[in-house]
């Protein structure tokens, strides 16, 4: 009796904190296309959207962290630890906790080099970075076919509302990015911005006006 | 001591024109191969004014090249020289050279005479009358670090580069030099010369800086280890590896031996590039009186009140007490005519607007602080204007991929200093100069488009 206790315990530690898991993961990339658009929540300053973001990855992994260990302890299957970050070499659903693994390494990767980033190169980071979107789906796809809990129900909604707002996210960076300042004007712009006197032109020089140049004049 | 000579060279007018201003010091130097005293200047201009050096004069002058044979023989003669970088940040010559020569894939050697400052007059000048030496001095450079990838990175001036181009294929065909040199063409902007936009425009990508580390002379122009020199500093290594580091030393103080060239503005409204030696005081240099401010180091540099610069040597050590420092060696005397917060707010918006326009903190927080001295330079300006300046100023330090936002800063809030009673009076409606006629030079063009950075 007590035994099979403590397995439920497990089974529902897992499987809680494998949804809690999701939901951070969804908050994370929403924050993250937010953070890379320059953009803002309603009263909060920007750096707050960047210091989200991270906290919210890291808090992330600690329930990532619970819930594998928690479903490998769990007596209900044999997980082997292997399992855990080597993809499909799980005896029980392979392709389904594959894409769990897959989705833990791509993690791992993603906070060990953001927190390493001022010792690499921005590029290299920034290309790494775009895996996020891969764990993130990954993650996506473990949680509904793992176990049948996302399949219907409050969660079923649930799983559709994260999907719904992370396609949403990715239409809105995409459109966004399309109607972006070239970074050549975005001075020029804010400058025009805070200028109730003038536009970006140095006063005192030949050229008056905000304009932009000529297009004949461009090389 | 000082040596003198009207800018023979400008951006608005390419090429050789003016008479020679007369020379204060003891001008001449002995015939070739005896070595000229040490105490005698000028150094890297022509004795005899603003005629540019051909080089058959050069030659007959300060003699061929004296190449070591071996890479790495050239460093601790630098070090011993005590020679730091011309181009603004004062480093020192030798610790990038080492840097360099340590590296285990071949480097890229790179002179650097793209002279984004618009009050800056010494690179252009120099690369007009006495080539040869910058070439010297990129040849010696190279043997240093063992290169043979040697470019020379200059602004877009159909006149100098042609005549640079056709100086380097004189030496080739004189057997003068030993790697083949390339003129590279950098665009006109104020951060061109930076050392990794410079890396990114020789690598055939935008003028635009990265952040470090990697440094340069880590990875550089396409991931190689790069030696960037300005071309002052190549001319003054010429003469260092020729006549030696006690020669060098002879002018100058211990801490900061040498010459160098500088840009004077004087308060007339001249323009001179003149060579002189570091500890030369800053009222010889510049005429003080009528004058209320004197600006150092150009527009990433700072104001000094003509009162405490009258007591100024031309020194780091003088002048970091103040919150300047020489830099490339643009001194500016503002008369007392003149509003010094409406001249740094024009200043303040090109500079703003010279932001790559990648890092947050500089696209953002700059136009902001130029807007701002906009409105404090105005009659009975906004109260707040000034607090929020520093307030700004604060968070956009040290928050750039390069200096930028730093440089900036620093000459904004110089002028809320030193002009804090032209500030009072413009709280209450007044103004030194209603007129506003400009008097900092200021390139005609802003930087608005992609092309402007290639």
């Amino acid at each position: 009796m007590n035994g099979i206790t403590q397995s439920t315990a497990l089974w529902y530690a897992s499987r809680a904190t494998g949804v809690v898991s999701l939901l951070l993961l969804t908050g994370v990339v929403l924050l993250g296309v937010l953070v890379n658009r320059q953009g803002r929540l309603p009263g909060l300053p920007r750096f707050v959207v960047t210091g989200l973001h991270r906290n919210l990855s890291l808090l992330g992994v600690v329930f990532v962290a619970i819930h594998v260990i928690t479903a490998v302890l769990d007596p209900y299957v044999t997980i082997r630890i292997v399992a855990i970050v080597l993809p499909f070499s799980s005896a029980y659903k392979p392709l389904w906790l594959g894409l769990g693994a897959i989705s833990l390494d791509l993690v791992l990767a993603l906070i060990l080099t953001s927190l390493a980033r001022a010792r690499m190169s921005r590029r290299l980071w920034r290309s790494l970075h775009w895996l996020s979107y891969a764990a993130w789906v990954s993650a996506l796809l473990h949680s509904l076919f793992s176990s049948t809990d996302l399949q219907h129900g409050v969660l079923l909604y649930l799983t559709i509302a994260c999907t719904l707002a992370v396609v949403a996210a990715v239409i809105w960076r995409i459109t966004h990015a399309g109607r972006e300042i070239p970074r050549e004007e975005r001075a020029a712009a804010t400058l025009t911005m805070m200028s109730p006197r003038g536009g970006p032109q140095a006063p005192g020089s030949p050229r008056d006006g905000a304009r932009r140049r000529a297009p004949e004049n461009v090389r | 001591m000082t040596y003198g000579t009207t800018v023979p060279y400008s951006a608005s007018s390419p090429g050789p024109r003016g008479s020679q201003r007369v020379s204060p010091g003891p001008a001449g130097t002995g015939p070739a191969g005896t070595g000229p005293a040490g105490g005698d200047l000028p150094r890297l201009l022509p004795v005899h004014g603003a005629v540019p050096v051909d080089l058959h004069t050069h030659v007959s002058r300060y003699a061929a090249p004296p190449y070591f044979g071996h890479p790495g023989q050239l460093i601790p003669v630098l070090k011993a020289a005590g020679l730091t970088g011309r181009g603004g940040a004062a480093f020192p010559v030798y610790r990038k050279l080492q840097a360099v020569a340590e590296a285990r894939t071949r480097p890229v050697v790179i002179g650097n005479g793209a002279e984004g400052e618009p009050a800056s007059d010494k690179d252009k000048s120099l690369l007009w009358i006495s080539p040869h030496l910058v070439l010297d001095g990129l040849q010696l450079a190279a043997e240093a670090v063992g290169s043979q990838a040697v470019a020379l990175y200059v602004h877009r001036n159909a006149r100098l580069q042609e005549r640079l181009r056709a100086a380097v294929a004189e030496r080739a065909a004189a057997g003068i030099d030993r790697a083949p040199v390339e003129i590279i063409d950098a665009p006109p902007r104020f951060l061109a010369g930076e050392e990794s936009a410079l890396a990114s425009r020789i690598s055939g990508q935008p003028a635009m800086p990265r952040f470090k580390p990697p440094r340069v002379f880590e990875r550089g122009v396409v991931g190689r280890p790069t030696l960037v020199h300005n071309v002052e500093t190549l001319a003054h290594m010429a003469l260092i590896a020729r006549y030696g580091p006690a020669w060098f030393r002879a002018v100058g103080t211990p801490g900061e031996p040498g010459s160098m060239l500088c840009t004077l503005h004087p308060a007339d409204g001249r323009r001179d590039v003149v060579e002189t030696a570091l500890g030369t005081p800053l009222r010889e240099l510049l005429r003080l009186d009528g004058t209320q401010a004197v600006l150092s180091g150009g527009y990433h540099g700072a104001w000094v009140p003509a009162a405490d610069a009258a007591r100024m040597t031309l020194s780091n050590e003088d002048l970091q007490p103040a919150g300047a420092f020489v830099g490339a060696g643009v001194l500016v005397a503002l008369p007392a005519t003149r509003c010094g917060i409406a001249e740094t707010a024009r200043v303040a918006r090109y500079l703003a607007l010279e932001s790559a326009g990648q890092c947050g903190p500089c696209f953002n927080g700059l136009p902001r602080i130029a807007a701002a001295l906009d409105e404090v330079a105005s009659p009975r300006p906004d109260p707040r204007a000034v607090t929020d300046m520093i307030r700004w100023a604060g968070l956009v330090e040290g928050r750039g991929a390069c200096h930028h936002p730093d440089g900036t800063t620093r000459f904004v809030r110089s002028a809320l200093h030193v002009f804090r009673e032209e500030i009072r009076n413009h709280s209450a409606g007044r103004c030194v100069d209603p007129a506003r006629e400009p008097f900092l030079p200021l390139p005609a063009d802003t930087a608005l488009a992609a092309a402007d950075w290639s």
